[in-house]
């Protein structure tokens, strides 16, 4: 039986560090068999959860990222025309012959018709992301990132497939999932994404970590970072996050610079250490010279 | 358990949360699947499962805190099941739900108050009101509450028209814009509002381009796209016209008179350019000033703040709409492409200066469209020193706008009636163009230019 103390050690083992929420979240997602949709500001480890789910449980990952524009043919499932047309074509002489015996022609096209389910069979289906993690054998992860690009009518397409595991194809009738994929929805809100599809869902925002949470998520990756240095990066960094800046370092650009400062061998943060080292944090002209203002009045003592 | 959880949702409604009876019943199956262990992994459980968005988060803690409440703060790891019942007495004894929101959410029950009328709001509304002897009516103390800029500063010129007492009720009825810049509700209000008003719009935008792809084979196209099936022409790639895009220009008033819709104005035209729009914006009090690049780089709000400190554009002056037409035509005029359609957001009172109006003429002359929105009503406009009348006459449209709703409503038609009248003339060159033109917006005024042209 799962708990949430066991799904932390699992995903601490890959590397991620969750906190109650997180796995609480996973843990009802894969009791009660509904998607997650996770919405938090970006590099703040929302794919990087679906990752180090799929590693933690042993189900393979199947990802979907969405644009603008995407649709079913992308998504769901696409046929494959070009082959449908080289087997007609390769089966001419069979289809002649196979025909031939009918009398008249009323005849021969029901006995083509009653062939006709060959055609839109599964043989001709390329299967796009959902589709094929639908039909995997074993659990698998379906991870649909960002998809607050996708448009509306995507959003509606959605809500069938995650709503009851289904896909409807016009050609071959209803398909059910084999067994049902563990579903996580990325979001960076950049657009309002409906009730509708919020409904269908477990919401789970993840905010920027707290103290203790960061440290250990940089030093799970970066152990040859000192706590010391840990901590005083995990400060400056959450000083920098009220600092009102275009693009706030979230973790991934604290793993980046952990990464920066591990390769200089750096034992402590200087105003100058962060002047060199800053690109990994800050991605904004102005910002810069904020985040040196304050590294300044921080850093000297 | 059902009881308790179904109790606590209805809490949550009367709160202003939306949860529906789906979520309810995820919320059951949640607890039963989890267990009631901590009290925070219980809160997380019924979080994940009833709210679904950020911003609604903290109401939930409050409600959730004062609902499951601890009698003691040192019994924390106690099992929630007590903790449930303890509060179905608490409740049980009495306590109206609702007064126990008035203490928490003072800042929704504002909200309420604009909307319905609740029983338990009037207590708030009778603390909310105890304002001054002058009462809500009197002038001081409308300019105070509606937050004009310069708050506490004696009143700057253009606000003089507001201290006449008769002008001043007509207005109260007006949208009360107490705060200053926008705050994140308003913003997720508009941005839902203009999002909507695209998503109708790209519609249109879609099937202009259909149109415009109507044309001609692309025979290398086609092969190329039809490789995979073996050269078998299935998508086809015809060749495209001219790509054509709506231009809007914004002229916006930005003096004291008529901030509280220009305000909406500029934040509507924001939310536009982060869309698909070319919009090129303006504003102007005597002096005229380009903001296109500020709205794309800058929030909103600190837009609205360097405009209101004067550094973009003197506010102490008298607003002078003569002056700034001569001054956009110089300047800017030449720098327009295309046709494009010219919103002007003002309410025409020309502190009596001289109303240049051939200089707006031969604005509008550039123009495919001109549409003039003014905040007042229409029969205020011949009043003082109003010279929307005179301005209108060259303009294809005047409305009044007062609100998100009417300006997003103005400008969606003016884009519509944009696409379609793309869509005629597509059409109308195809078949022939001596042909009867259909009556539209825009197209009767192409016909009068024309006329105009050639006689």
């Amino acid at each position: 039986m799962l708990n949430t103390h066991k799904i932390r050690k699992l995903l601490e083992k890959s590397g991620y560090i969750a906190d109650g929420s997180i796995a609480t979240a996973v843990l009802l997602a894969l009791g009660m068999e509904k998607p997650i949709l996770v919405e938090g500001p970006p590099g703040v480890g929302k794919t990087g959860l679906a990752k180090a789910l799929s590693e933690a449980l042993g189900f393979p990952l199947v990802r979907l990222q969405c644009y603008e524009g995407i649709d079913e043919g992308k998504a769901l499932y696409d046929w494959e025309y070009g082959k449908q047309l080289i087997y007609t074509q390769m089966l001419r002489t069979q289809l002649d012959s196979y025909l031939s015996v009918s009398a008249n022609l009323r005849e021969a096209v029901e006995r083509l018709a009653a062939e006709e389910s060959l055609f839109f069979s599964q043989n001709f289906l390329v299967q796009r992301p959902i589709l094929r993690s639908f039909l995997s054998e074993g659990r698998s992860l379906l991870l649909i990132d960002e998809v607050d690009r996708s448009d509306d009518e995507f959003e509606a397409l959605l809500l069938e497939c995650l709503s009851d595991f289904q896909i409807s194809i016009p050609e071959i009738g209803v398909i059910q999932a084999k067994v049902k994929p563990l579903v996580i929805l990325t979001s960076n809100a950049t657009r309002m994404i409906s009730d509708a599809l919020r409904r269908r869902c477990l919401y789970l925002y993840i905010a920027y970590p707290e103290l203790d949470r960061e440290i250990a998520i940089i030093r799970a990756r970066f152990p040859e970072i000192c706590k010391d240095l840990a901590k005083q990066m995990v400060e400056f960094l959450r000083k920098t996050r009220d600092l009102n800046l275009r693009k706030p370092p979230s973790i991934s650009e604290a793993l980046d610079w952990a990464q920066a400062l591990s390769i200089l061998s750096t034992s402590r943060l200087t105003p100058n250490v962060v002047g060199s080292t800053g690109g990994a944090i800050i991605k904004h002209q102005n910002d810069m010279q904020k985040v040196m203002e304050l590294a300044e009045k921080e850093l000297i003592e | 358990m059902e009881r308790i959880v179904t109790r606590f949702v209805t809490a949550l409604r009367e709160a202003g949360l939306r949860v529906s009876p789906g979520e309810t019943l995820d919320a059951v199956r949640a607890i039963v699947l989890g267990g009631v262990g901590e009290r925070s992994s219980a809160k997380a459980m019924l979080r994940m499962t009833l709210v679904k968005r950020v911003a609604d988060f903290p109401l939930f803690d409050l409600v959730f805190d004062r609902f499951f409440r601890v009698s003691n703060d040192s019994e924390f790891g106690e099992e929630l099941d007590d903790l449930l019942n303890g509060a179905i007495t608490c409740f049980e004894e009495g306590a109206n739900v609702l007064e126990a929101y008035v203490h928490i959410g003072e800042e929704r029950i504002r909200l309420q108050v604009e909307g319905e009328y609740q029983p338990g709001d009037k207590l708030e509304l009778e603390s909310l009101t105890e304002v001054g002897d002058g009462g809500l009516e009197s002038p001081e103390m409308m300019v105070q509450l509606k937050g004009y800029r310069g708050r506490g500063a004696p009143p700057k010129p253009s606000q003089r028209y507001y201290q006449d007492p008769n002008a001043m009720r007509l207005k109260v009825k007006r949208r009360q814009e107490m705060c200053f810049t926008f705050n994140d509700e308003e913003l997720t209000a508009m941005e839902d509002v203009v999002s909507r008003m695209i998503h109708r719009l790209k519609k249109d935008v879609k099937r202009t381009h259909e149109r415009q792809r109507r044309g001609k084979l692309h025979v290398i196209k086609t092969i190329q796209r039809n490789y995979r099936h073996g050269m078998v022409p299935f998508l086809l790639s015809l060749r495209r016209r001219r790509k054509e895009r709506p231009r809007i220009v914004v002229l916006c008033d930005v003096s004291y008179s008529v901030s509280h819709a220009s305000r909406f104005m500029l934040l509507l035209l924001q939310t536009l350019h982060k869309h698909l729009m070319d919009v090129r914006s303006f504003i102007f009090n005597r002096e005229v000033a380009e903001i296109t690049d500020l709205l794309t780089n800058m929030p909103v709000n600190s837009i609205l703040e360097a405009i209101d400190d004067g550094d973009i554009i003197d506010l102490d002056e008298n607003s002078d709409y003569g002056y700034a037409f001569v001054a956009f035509k110089e300047k800017y005029l030449k720098s327009l492409r295309g046709k494009p359609a010219i919103i002007i957001l003002g309410d025409g009172r020309n502190n009596y200066n001289t109303p240049n109006d051939h200089a707006l003429g031969e604005i509008t002359e550039r123009a495919g469209y001109t549409l003039w929105l003014t905040p007042e009503e229409r029969d205020m406009w011949d009043l003082g020193d109003c010279l929307v009348e005179r301005y209108g006459a060259y303009c294809d449209r005047v409305e009044v706008a007062r609100n998100v709703a009417e300006l997003s409503r103005f400008v969606e038609e003016l884009f519509s009636s944009f696409y379609q009248d793309h869509c005629q003339r597509n059409r109308k060159n195809l078949r022939f163009e001596a042909q009867a033109e259909e009556p539209s917006a825009y197209g009767t005024y192409y016909i009068r230019r024309k006329k105009a042209a050639t006689s």
